[in-house]
């Protein structure tokens, strides 16, 4: 059986790394008292992964953790456990518990959803750039990854690009969802670069936080804890 | 506002989980609940300070008041306390971020001599005026404690109270003074004065010191009536029923000791002639087995780490360690939990914990043999022979380690470069032990860590009179070691002499190296104790301004009636014992462990010390 644990990284714990998470998320399950299975071997771990690795710096609301149990629980007994060990900034918002032969939910992830908050600066022009942006056939963009630097063509991975400004606060906020498949990953902060160069200028503070990791079923955008 | 400010700081700097907080198992309370606001500093980055057993000790005793809450403060790293100045961010306590300035009490760790600059600095960036006798109510009362304040006089300007001894006792003491003196409205000045009154408690600004023309010190003297001449150490008789945690905090971000500690003895009674902490933590205490295990338990289950080490300044004298080690594998072997035992000495039953430990993780074993040869080590004191350390890494080596460390010192009272030469003579002994074991039982890589440090004479030691190498002389002495420890499998680090030197001043210091420390942080000094910020040429300016001769303190030989700056501190331990067994060193006479017998070196007139022996 596997435990799909959906939680919340808070904006306090932002820069918490995917290492440092890892280690606390296998010392709070160590506390729960829940059945984890290890890996065989000579130095046996914890069988668990993230769907995926939120970056330091930005929080998320639901992100998913998957971990390999071997003994029977109610999803129930999971989130209360799990709560009541969590530190206060990562709480469990859901559980589901699956069969071994369900996919793994990091490949089942195809786009992610995020929100941008821009304050001050160039936040109002960015926010009204916005639908000519999306009216583009071709944004080209500036990839890089460890190994190389291609101009690639944003424009499909955009699959939804909102944007609300408020004049009284100088707030604009942004809500994208945007491809997030091994071939076609589109990081919000590539996304944000070119809509601002787009825009002529950034804003005085740039504030992204993921809100969702989705998967597709018939096309369609569905929570990945509910595929 | 504030807390926005210091958030939005988070996104500029290296390390940003340093100031984070939001910690497994971090306590936080309501301010307006509470009478007392305690702010515990540890004068070091994040990721060493979390790894102090005494402060997380303290952190517990406080908050398990009711009438008080204690919250964590660090030195921000370089990058941050720069930009926090550049956006007048003032410090802020881990917990609720709340600057430092707003406690009533702020207790700082004094656990090493080249953390002072970051003193300085911890409070010049809290908005707390650096000498005590500027502050006013809008300031925290400051306390410091550790090993260092044994002798306190270097920093006497800037703290208003020092805490000598165990911390458990004045920590809760000093509070409930700060709270009654708050309560009532007395003026700073009488809530110090009340403080002297405590036991183990030394206030500066009441005493005042006289030196002769040669600068050595002349009288060390209350300046009002009713102030204690002398301040005795403050110690716990029996720890087993003392306070201790049975949860800790769990770092997010790794730390140097990111496991389980539980400190099963306090105080050393082998009575190593250079080590300060065998002398001033005296008598020896064992917590029961009793009492580990269930503290065992309790952290295991509070904290979820996989790892779990015993501490004490000589866990291998641990009564019954076998049967702890055993019980302890026994018991948490199935919740995977790791026993790793450090400063383990290696004339200590080792064979039986060694087959203990292997079943779950080979470590390197450490051995800290100090000095070269045997006549050396007679002369400090060390209980170890070339045969123990032989037969034990030959065992070791059987037993499928491959990786052994060994420390030394050099500069120790009467050493020649034959005691040198023994030290490359021991690190040829123990590799050739690994070629002698069988190809097919020992296992592949060898790597012997091989280390010597300057020594570094410490109040309250029996070689407290004595004068320390000078730089060049280290130097010359080094230059020999690294010639003659080219051996295939060793790997040779000394340490740097002029942080030894320094160390040295304000480990022995009076009340006139204050200014130069001063000095030295207004010059950009903080964080010496790390090589890449030291700045030993801004050091030596710092002494030029402020007229401060480094070598008086540091290369000078003391005479037997010389009145010593921590003369009026009384340790437990006595004078007498000490030059005692400063006489015996220079004999190279060895002094056997107490336990084996009464050696009169003080403890004794301390009540319940030395119980059952």
């Amino acid at each position: 059986m596997r435990m799909l644990m959906q939680f919340k990284k808070d904006d306090i714990v932002r820069h918490l790394g995917l290492l440092d998470l890892q280690r606390t998320m296998q010392r709070a399950l160590r506390r729960s008292g829940l059945p984890v299975a290890y890996s065989k071997g000579f130095n046996p771990h914890m069988v668990m992964a993230f769907a995926s690795a939120l970056s330091s710096g930005i929080p998320g609301d639901a992100e998913l953790l998957d971990v390999s149990l071997c003994g029977e629980v109610t999803e129930e007994e999971c989130l209360a456990a799990m709560n009541r060990v969590l530190p206060p900034a990562l709480r469990a918002s859901r559980i589901r518990l699956v069969d071994d032969r369900f996919p793994k939910t990091a490949a089942s992830l195809a786009q992610a959803e995020y929100r941008i908050t821009l304050t001050g600066g160039k936040a109002g022009e960015i926010a009204q750039a916005v639908p000519a942006f999306l009216d583009r056939e071709e944004i080209m963009a500036l990839r890089k990854t460890k190994k190389s630097e291609t101009m690639v063509n944003i424009r499909p991975m955009i699959h939804e690009l909102t944007a609300q400004y408020d004049a009284e606060q100088d707030r604009a906020i942004i809500e994208a969802r945007v491809s997030f498949v091994e071939a076609a990953t589109l990081k919000p902060d590539l996304l944000m670069s070119t809509l601002c160069d787009f825009a002529g200028g950034e804003a005085a503070r740039q504030e992204i936080r993921r809100t969702r990791l989705l998967g597709l079923v018939n096309n369609q955008p569905v929570a990945l804890i509910d595929m | 506002m504030l807390k926005e400010k210091i958030d939005a700081l988070l996104d500029r700097v290296q390390k940003p989980a340093r100031y984070m907080g939001g910690e497994m198992n971090a306590v936080l309370k309501d301010p307006q609940q509470v009478d007392i606001r305690y702010a515990f500093a540890f004068p070091d980055v994040y990721e060493v300070g979390m790894s102090h057993l005494g402060s997380r000790i303290l952190y517990d005793i406080i908050n398990k008041r009711t009438d008080a809450l204690c919250e964590r403060v660090f030195m921000p790293w370089v990058d941050m306390a720069d930009l926090m100045r550049q956006e007048n961010v003032p410090l802020f306590s881990i917990e609720t971020r709340s600057p430092v300035r707003e406690f009533d009490m702020l207790g700082v760790t004094l656990q090493y001599e080249m953390s002072y600059t970051n003193i300085l600095e911890i409070l010049d960036l809290s908005g707390i005026p650096l000498h005590s006798e500027d502050r006013t109510w809008d300031d925290p009362i400051v306390i410091a404690g550790g090993p260092c304040a044994f002798n306190p006089e270097p920093l006497h300007k800037f703290i208003d109270a020092f805490s000598i001894g165990d911390g458990e006792i004045s920590t809760l003491e000093t509070i409930d003074v700060v709270k009654q003196c708050k309560a009532e409205g007395v003026s700073r000045r009488e809530c110090l004065r009340r403080l002297s009154q405590l036991r183990g408690v030394y206030v500066p600004s009441l005493y005042e010191a006289t030196y002769h023309e040669d600068g050595t010190l002349a009288s060390f003297e209350p300046i009002e009536d009713g102030v204690p001449r002398t301040v005795v150490k403050n110690m716990i008789a029996d720890i087993d029923k003392a306070e201790y945690p049975e949860s800790v905090i769990v770092p997010f971000m790794e730390v140097v000791h990111d496991r389980i500690n539980i400190e099963v003895l306090r105080g050393c009674t082998r009575g190593c002639r250079f080590c300060q902490a065998g002398m001033i933590y005296r008598p020896v205490r064992e917590r029961s087995m009793e009492r580990i295990l269930e503290l065992a338990e309790k952290l295991v289950a509070e904290t979820g780490y996989e790892e779990m080490t015993l501490s004490s300044l000589s866990t291998g004298d641990y009564s019954c360690l076998p049967q702890l080690a055993h019980e302890l594998m026994e018991r948490f072997e199935d919740k995977r939990v790791a026993l790793s035992l450090p400063s383990l000495r290696l004339d200590s039953d080792l064979k039986e914990t060694l087959a203990e430990t292997q079943k779950v993780r080979k470590s390197s074993l450490t051995y800290a043999m100090e000095a070269g040869t045997q006549r050396l080590r007679d002369v400090i004191n060390k209980g170890i022979t070339e045969e123990d350390l032989v037969s034990s890494v030959s065992d070791a080596f059987a037993g499928g380690w491959s990786s052994v460390k060994l420390y030394f010192m050099f500069g120790l009272p009467t050493e020649t470069y034959e005691d040198l030469d023994g030290i490359a003579d021991l690190a040829n002994k123990v590799v050739r032990k690994y070629f002698e074991t069988p190809k097919h039982i020992r296992a592949k890589g060898l790597r012997v860590n091989c280390s010597a440090s300057c020594f570094v004479p410490k109040a309250f030691t029996p070689f407290q009179w004595e004068a320390q190498d000078t730089i060049e002389e280290f130097e010359q002495k080094q230059k020999h070691l690294c010639h003659i420890m080219h051996i295939k499998g060793v790997e040779f680090n000394w340490h740097e002499p002029q942080v030894s030197f320094l160390e040295a001043v304000f480990a022995r210091g009076d009340r006139k190296v204050a200014d130069a420390l001063e000095a030295a942080w207004k010059l950009g000094c903080r964080f010496d104790g790390w090589t890449d910020q030291f700045k030993f040429d801004q050091w030596m300016k710092a002494f030029e301004q402020t007229g401060v001769d480094p070598a008086f303190y540091a290369n000078r030989r003391r005479e037997k009636d010389e009145l010593l700056p921590w003369a009026f501190i009384d340790a437990g331990v006595t004078q007498q014992y000490l030059w005692r067994e400063r006489e015996r060193a220079v004999a190279a006479m060895v002094t056997p462990d107490c336990r084996k017998g009464c050696q009169g070196c003080g403890l004794k007139r301390f009540e319940g010390a030395c119980e059952g022996r």
